[in-house]
């Protein structure tokens, strides 16, 4: 029975931790105006095959870019990757990594970097808590899901609406 | 342990999709979640300082060949007339 608490409580800890690197990844993302047009021609060619399903540009053009260069949702990932390894000084040799991969992938942004860092401190924080850095490696593959696996065209509406409030 | 179950989980739901979908370029998003996965379950697996190497090396490098398709497949380089 005991066994099934813990579980239990695991659970619910990778639910939590998935609305939180949800909300860290997107606010980043939707900041940083990764909805506002396609890096690179693939990022754009995407957004227009997400359009003609029935999306909206605008998200589509963050699914693409989501796609073509390690963004904040690639940086809450490998933050919490390695901050499970190393700590805090792994988060930042990860955030180091990052924008390396930036640059190898033609992105001229800062999206990916600045949420490794962010999502480094956040991590480490939940694990003050009583979280484990476990949970959020499984949260942030949950929370891509959301928005990368389920339905592109439900996605890219609420990432065109979120846009829409971002550039009133 | 739940972790690394929901994890294998969503990758093999994701590679279904990535094979059932039709479209090429739809394709490439849920290819990304199973990037994402796969990364995630390396470090799961292998905790590790250096698995912070491999988990970079190995998602830059799956991004790269994402951005590197989907170009290619929009028309790739406009070359100079």
């Amino acid at each position: 029975m005991l066994e099934f608490y813990v579980m239990l409580a695991e659970g619910l800890r990778v639910l939590i931790a998935a609305g939180v690197c949800w909300l860290n990844f997107v606010t980043i993302d939707v900041f940083f105006g990764l909805p506002k047009e396609g890096g690179v021609s693939g990022a754009t060619a995407i957004a227009q095959e997400v359009e003609k399903g029935g999306g909206a540009l605008h998200g589509g053009y963050m699914l693409g870019n989501i796609v073509s260069s390690p963004d904040a949702s690639a940086g809450t990932l490998l933050a919490s990757c390695a901050v499970y390894a190393a700590g805090i000084p792994g988060g930042l040799v990860m955030a180091l990594l990052v924008y390396i991969g930036n640059r190898i992938c033609y992105d001229p942004g800062y999206a990916g970097t600045t949420g490794c860092i962010t999502a480094t401190f956040i991590v480490y924080a939940f694990t003050q808590i009583g979280f484990l850095a476990t949970d959020f490696i499984a949260g942030m593959v949950i929370a891509i899901l959301t928005i990368q696996g389920l339905s592109h065209v439900h996605a890219s509406r609420l990432l065109a609406t979120l846009w829409r409030w971002r550039s009133a | 342990m739940i972790a690394l179950a929901v994890v294998a989980i969503i990758a093999a739901l994701e590679a279904v999709r990535v094979v059932a979908e039709r479209n090429t370029m739809r394709k490439l998003p849920y290819l990304n979640v199973v990037s994402f996965a796969i990364t995630g379950s390396l470090m799961l697996l292998l905790p590790h300082p250096l698995t912070i190497l491999a988990c970079a090396a190995y998602f830059v490098g799956s991004t790269l060949e994402s951005n590197a398709i989907a170009s290619t497949w929009s028309g790739g380089i406009r070359k100079h007339e």
